[in-house]
């Protein structure tokens, strides 16, 4: 029976309309993923080398044991962002007499099978092997990578159950951003020092199995858990209760400036604030906008060649939600495309109300960046320049990409199964958005200054701005061209 | 047979389902009639387990359905096109349901004999996916498919919406033919008052989540009804 269900998940990503482009996102992911893998074993094989040049004429033990910890914050921080959840079509299921149990089993188990489930083994297991075995003995190696490792896998499952749980909230951000605190809060600003005090856990962990014990026991605990609560929540509703018709005539006043585009502007305002998944994007730009404080204090990137990694921060800094939202461009509209075909200009005023959208919240995050002066003025100089250039150029490059072969995707079913949150592939496209920038701005940078790279970028981004409509006609004729193509994909996979 | 005790569906204060007790004996073909949003979905839904209930039980065979899973093996259910995978062919999703029933190849061809004249050439050796039959055939799918691995109970929303005349005429001999020849409970729900009343033994009338009247009487049935529904 588990073979057969696989079997059919299989089934249905080969007969996916969007196959060719699940596809191509499935390669590069896998490609991305092999060479990281790659550069983390390699890191993994010099660890202790750079832990010498890190803490000279310290046992890299010691202190590898006390970093450990801001290891596992990381690794918090980079599942929230990247791990997927788990999906599938519940409802063609239930009914039948497959147990609910084995299903969610399947699902558990398929989200395992993940590059980020050997990153904790990659990077520790040389270091255990060539150091630790030589001080400890072989069992102390591998009741200390046993411990690393299990402690990774209990975040997966316990991420699966967080993520499903708090991703549309308030809470899960906070949580976020305290878990962020307390990595770097407590050694920077030196409150406590929470690599000191995890460390003789992993110390203990050497000499002893009973960590790793713990821990074993603690990721069966979690997989439990997600089980537990994936299993009790299998059922067609929505997750808590019924949502509240929230938000009632949140209409942006402004919009309606500009017509027919403007209207449905304001229609895809209320679509983004009454959809889960929309929603998480919302507040990840503003969750994004803290992404500055990173780079711009940091006295490693101020001048030399560093500084160039402020162009690709003031693009995601003004530009992220264009990035993320814009990425699914016409997948949004999926369930209710033949709406716009069957009107007059629809298709036009659709795409042109996007742009709206995305412009006015581009200029928002802008504005929103504008105290980060408080580092500098040349930062809001970055910001200003990235902004054009977003609002110029890069917003017509993204949409143009994500036309091609737009996924259906449905809003309007409850949230449970067949909600990704946000993953990997949604950050994709910040690929080509780091290369574009660059092409401007480097050779002028290189040339002649910062300056004159800023300077070239905002130039062309006010180009881009006043050549808005020939620029804009091009992606509304290619949706126009592709019409029917669209909206029948759409149309077969609701 | 079917045994609902204090079932209640409740979303916030706005109460959809309310029924107190209903009691569905073996072999029986119960009818399920009510005004849009009166629940009828909403109580199938209940009855498979697919949706929540704020109060209440519903068992089969004694077995409450949301504390175990057996009942599923002998229910079949067709209620909307999303309980169909949609991405397979015809041939291959009820080839999907003989290994998931552990039907052997002939049970499976005797099984879809029965539907060759309601399939109409339309269903079986067709190359075309699921997603993009019409919504008749669709229908047609999900009810030979709900009729699969021999059930004791069906469960049928609105079995006769979206399907020709003559094929509507068709399932109705369908249903009455192997109530005849086994033990099977039907539930139907249906707008159709004529074909409802023609096939079923009993018929509950919902409104608004309620039971407001429960009919036996064959041969009264059609009057009460058009009485009710003409207002």
């Amino acid at each position: 029976m588990l073979f057969e269900l696989i079997r059919l998940e299989l089934l249905k990503s080969f007969r996916s309309t969007a196959f060719a482009k699940s596809v191509m996102v499935a390669i590069f992911l896998g490609f991305l993923a092999i060479m990281l893998l790659g550069y983390l074993f390699m890191a993994g094989i010099f660890l202790n080398r750079i832990l010498q040049e890190i803490a000279e004429g310290q046992d890299t033990i010691i202190v590898l044991n006390s970093g450990l910890i801001f290891f596992f914050l990381v690794e918090f921080m980079y599942r929230y962002f990247l791990q997927k959840l788990p999906v599938i079509e519940l409802e063609s299921l239930l009914h039948l007499p497959i147990s609910k149990k084995k299903i969610i089993h399947m699902l558990l188990g398929r989200s395992f099978f993940s590059p980020l489930s050997i990153v904790a083994l990659i990077l520790f297991a040389p270091f255990a092997l060539t150091e630790i075995s030589t001080q400890y003995g072989m069992s102390g190696a591998i009741s200390w990578l046993g411990t690393v490792v299990f402690i990774s896998w209990t975040l997966h499952w316990f991420m699966l159950w967080f993520k499903q749980r708090f991703e549309d909230s308030l809470i899960g951000v906070i949580i976020v951003f305290i878990v962020l605190l307390l990595g770097g809060g407590s050694t920077y600003m030196g409150w406590f020092n929470l690599g000191e005090m995890v460390s003789p856990f992993f110390t203990f962990a050497m000499s002893s199995f009973i960590p790793m014990v713990i821990m074993l026991v603690l990721c069966l605990v979690g997989y439990y858990l997600a089980f537990s609560y994936y299993l009790n929540n299998a059922y067609l509703e929505d997750l808590a209760k019924e949502e509240e018709v929230r938000f009632i005539n949140q209409s942006v006043g402004f919009f309606s400036r500009f017509g027919e585009a403007g209207e449905l502007a304001n229609l895809e305002w209320k679509l983004i604030i009454r959809h889960k998944k929309s929603r998480t994007f919302l507040m990840l730009s503003a969750f994004f906008l803290l992404y500055g404080t990173i780079f711009y204090d940091n006295p490693a990137y101020q001048s030399g060649p560093m500084q160039n990694i402020f162009i690709f921060v003031g693009i995601f800094i003004t530009g992220i939600f264009t990035i993320q939202y814009g990425q699914l461009f016409l997948s949004w509209n999926s369930g209710y495309f033949d709406f716009f075909l069957s009107r007059k200009d629809g298709i036009k005023n659709l795409v042109k109300g996007k742009y709206l959208l995305l412009l006015s919240i581009s200029l928002l995050c802008f504005l929103l960046s504008i105290p980060y002066v408080y580092f500098g003025w040349k930062f809001l100089l970055i910001h200003f320049a990235t902004f054009l250039f977003n609002a110029g150029i890069m917003i017509h490059l993204i949409i143009y990409l994500a036309i091609w072969k737009p996924k259906p995707m449905d809003l309007s079913k409850g949230a449970m199964f067949n909600y990704e949150g946000v993953g990997a592939a949604q950050f994709l496209m910040i690929i080509p958005m780091m290369v574009a920038p660059y092409l401007i701005y480097l050779p002028f940078a290189l040339i002649f200054n910062f300056y004159a790279g800023l300077a070239a970028l905002g130039t062309i981004g006010v180009v881009g701005i006043l050549f808005f409509n020939q620029l804009a006609a091009i992606n509304v004729n290619r949706v126009l061209k592709n019409r029917h193509e669209i909206s029948s994909s759409f149309r077969q996979e609701l | 047979m079917i045994k609902v005790t204090e079932l209640k569906k409740q979303y916030k204060e706005a109460v959809v389902l309310d029924v107190t007790l209903l009691e569905i004996p073996k072999s029986e073909c119960f009818g399920l009639v009510g005004n849009n949003g009166a629940g009828k979905t909403t109580l199938f839904r209940i009855m498979l387990d697919l949706v929540r209930a704020s109060n209440g039980r519903v068992e089969i065979d004694g077995k409450d359905v949301s504390k175990s899973e057996e009942w599923k093996r002998t229910t079949g259910a067709y209620l909307d096109e999303h309980m169909l995978l949609s991405y397979l062919t015809a041939d291959e999703y009820f080839q999907t349901l003989r290994k998931i029933y552990g039907l052997s190849e002939a049970d499976l061809q005797l099984h879809l004999d029965m539907f060759t004249e309601f399939f109409n050439d339309e269903i079986v050796g067709k190359k075309k996916y699921i997603r993009d039959l019409s919504k008749g055939n669709l229908k047609k799918v999900g009810i030979a498919a709900a009729l699969m691995g021999n059930p004791e109970v069906v469960l049928l929303d609105e079995p006769f919406e979206n399907l020709d005349p003559s094929s509507q005429i068709r399932l109705k001999k369908l249903i009455l033919q192997i109530k005849e020849a086994s033990q099977v409970t039907f539930l139907l729900s249906s707008h159709d008052l004529n074909h409802v009343t023609e096939i079923c033994d009993r018929i509950v009338l919902l409104e608004k989540g309620k039971i407001i009247n429960d009919m036996r009487d064959k041969s009264a049935m059609l009057a009460e009804l058009d009485a009710y529904f003409t207002g």
